[in-house]
C-alpha cells in the first residue's frame, strides 16, 4: 500500500494541543502531512457527530486530543469529553468499527513533541490499516435497500399487493 | 433479582390479575378527580379493536371509570407529559398509570428537570408484563405472547409511586431474549457486526417514529433536523440512517429506561434497543450508573470523576 496516504482529521482543543501543535510546527519538528487540525474550543465541544461527519466525508482516522485531566481551561470540559468518548468508543465498537482508526490524547502546549509522536503513529498505524471503507460504502449507496428480511415484513409488504 | 428466585412457576397470566389492577386504577383515578387533587390523569382506554388499548388523558369522573389496564397497555404515557399533551401540566397536578419501565422514564425526565414530582400523582401498576409485538392478542400472556423487553424487567415494583395497583405476579423462568440477542452481536468479529447493523439501518425509512414516541427525545428542535450545518442528513439514505441511529444510541446513553417503544413503533422491525439496552450496560460497566426509578441529580454523561477509566486515551 506505498500510494495510500491516510486522511487523518485532528480535533483539538485550542487552549493545549493546538498551541502543542503550534510549538511542534515552530520548533521545526517533522511530522507527517497527513493530518487535518481543527481547532476547538475545548475538547467538551467536540461533538461524536463530528466525528461520524470525518468519517462519512472520507477520513480514515480521526484524533481527538485536548489538556491533559486538570489543566481544562474551562475546568471540567475534557473530563465531560472523557466520559462520553468512552461511551461512543464502546457504541462504534458495538456497530463493528474498528477503534484503531479512533485516536484520543492528551497533548499539552508544551508537548509539540508528543504532538509528533501521537499523529506519526496514528498515521502509520491508519496506512497499514488501508482506507476506512464502511461509512464511505454507506456515502455511496443511492437508494434505500429495502430489503425485506423477516417473515413479517414479507408478509405485511405481499399482502399489499 | 431476589423475587426471581422464590417465585412460584406461572406459566401465564390470568385475565382476572389484570382485572384487579384496573379496579384499582380506576378507584383511586376516580378518587383524585373527585378530591380535586389532580385535572386528569393519562391512562389507558379500551381501544376500538378487541384486546387492544388506547391512551388517553381523562379529566371527568365518568371517563376514568372506563380507564383501563391489560397486557394491551404497552405504551409508555410519559411521553403525554412532555410532547403529546404537553399543555397538560400547565393547568395543574396531573395522574399518570407508570408500569415500571414507565416510571423509569419519569425519573429520569425529573433528573433532567423536564418533569416536578410534585406536578404529578404517580399510579404505579405492579406490571406482570405486556404483550410483545404482531403476537396473538388472547386473554391470558403467556411466554409466546410477552414482550422482549419484560423477559428481563427487574422493574415490575414500582417504587416511588403515590399508589401501586396490583400484587405481585410475574412469569416464571422467561429466557432473556434481547441479553442472549446482545451477546450474540457482541460474539460477532467486527466485519460481521458492521454488516447485521448496516443491513439493519438500511431499511430505516426515517419516519422519525422512535424519536417521536421516545420520552426523552424531547429537544424543540433536534440536531438531526438541522440543515446549515447538517449534522446528519435527513433522506432516507444508508449513510444519514447509520449517523442518525448513532447519533440518537449516543444521546440516550445513560438516559434510556428501557420500555422499548422505539422498537415497537419501527415499522421497519429494526432492533433498536439492543443499541440502547448496550449502551446502558456500557455506562453501568464504565460508571456503575443504571437508569433506576428515583431521579438523580446528574446522569453520568452530564457529570465526572476525576479518576474515570482512561485507558483508551494516549
Amino acid at each position: 500500500m506505498h500510494d495510500f496516504e491516510p486522511k487523518i482529521v485532528a480535533f483539538v482543543c485550542t487552549w493545549c494541543t493546538y498551541a502543542g501543535a503550534d510549538l511542534a510546527g515552530t520548533s521545526r519538528m517533522q511530522y507527517p502531512p497527513n493530518v487535518r487540525v481543527l481547532k476547538f474550543p475545548c475538547t467538551g465541544r467536540i461533538d461524536p457527530v463530528f466525528i461520524l461527519r470525518a468519517f462519512q466525508k472520507g477520513a480514515d482516522g480521526v484524533l481527538v486530543s485536548g489538556c491533559h485531566p486538570g489543566d481544562c481551561h474551562y475546568m471540567a470540559g475534557n473530563f465531560h469529553a472523557r466520559r462520553r468518548f468512552a461511551a461512543f468508543r464502546a457504541l462504534l465498537n458495538f456497530v463493528g468499527v474498528d477503534l484503531n482508526r479512533l485516536q484520543f490524547s492528551w497533548v499539552s502546549a508544551a508537548e509539540g513533541g508528543k504532538w509528533v509522536d501521537v499523529v506519526t503513529e496514528l498515521t502509520e498505524r491508519v496506512r497499514t490499516m488501508g482506507p476506512m471503507p464502511e461509512f464511505k460504502e454507506l456515502e455511496h449507496e443511492e437508494q434505500w435497500s429495502g430489503a425485506i428480511n423477516t417473515p413479517e415484513l414479507k408478509e405485511a409488504y405481499d399482502s399489499i399487493g | 433479582m431476589n423475587a426471581k428466585a422464590n417465585k412460584n412457576h406461572v406459566t401465564s397470566i390470568e385475565p382476572a390479575y389484570y382485572e384487579a389492577i384496573t379496579e384499582a386504577i380506576r378507584k383511586e383515578a376516580v378518587k383524585i378527580l373527585k378530591n380535586e387533587t389532580v385535572v386528569g390523569v393519562v391512562g389507558y382506554l379500551p381501544g376500538r379493536r378487541k384486546g387492544t388499548a388506547s391512551p388517553a388523558l381523562v379529566t371527568t369522573v365518568e371517563e376514568a371509570e372506563k380507564l383501563i389496564f391489560s397486557p394491551a397497555c404497552v405504551n409508555n404515557l410519559s411521553v403525554y407529559l412532555t410532547k403529546a399533551k404537553k399543555g397538560v401540566l400547565k393547568q395543574g397536578k396531573v395522574g399518570i398509570v407508570a408500569k415500571g419501565c414507565d416510571m423509569r422514564a419519569l425519573a429520569g425526565l425529573m433528573t433532567e428537570s423536564q418533569l416536578q414530582r410534585e406536578d404529578l400523582f404517580i399510579i404505579g401498576v405492579v406490571c406482570p408484563g405486556v404483550y410483545g409485538f404482531g403476537v396473538q392478542r388472547t386473554g391470558t400472556l403467556t411466554e409466546e405472547n410477552i414482550a422482549r423487553k419484560c423477559r428481563e424487567c427487574t422493574v415490575h415494583m414500582p417504587e416511588g409511586a403515590d399508589v401501586a395497583a396490583g400484587t405481585h405476579a410475574e412469569l416464571a423462568d422467561l429466557t432473556p431474549e434481547e441479553a442472549e440477542e446482545m451477546a450474540r452481536i457482541e460474539a460477532m468479529p467486527q466485519t460481521e457486526r458492521w454488516a447485521f447493523w448496516k443491513e439493519h439501518f438500511s431499511r430505516c425509512i426515517r419516519c422519525m417514529a422512535c424519536r417521536q414516541v421516545c420520552p426523552f427525545c424531547y429537544c424543540e428542535q433536534c440536531l438531526c433536523d438541522k440543515n446549515r450545518p447538517q449534522a446528519v442528513e435527513s433522506s432516507p439514505r444508508p449513510a444519514g440512517n447509520m449517523a442518525w441511529h448513532l447519533v440518537r444510541a449516543m444521546h440516550l446513553a445513560g438516559r434510556c429506561g428501557g420500555c422499548a417503544e422505539c422498537e415497537r413503533v419501527c415499522p421497519m422491525d429494526i432492533p433498536l434497543n439492543l443499541l440502547n439496552r448496550r449502551m446502558a450496560q456500557e455506562l453501568k460497566e464504565l460508571y456503575d450508573f443504571e437508569a433506576g426509578l428515583t431521579p438523580v441529580e446528574k446522569g453520568p454523561l452530564n457529570e465526572y470523576k476525576e479518576n474515570d477509566d482512561q485507558s483508551f486515551i494516549k
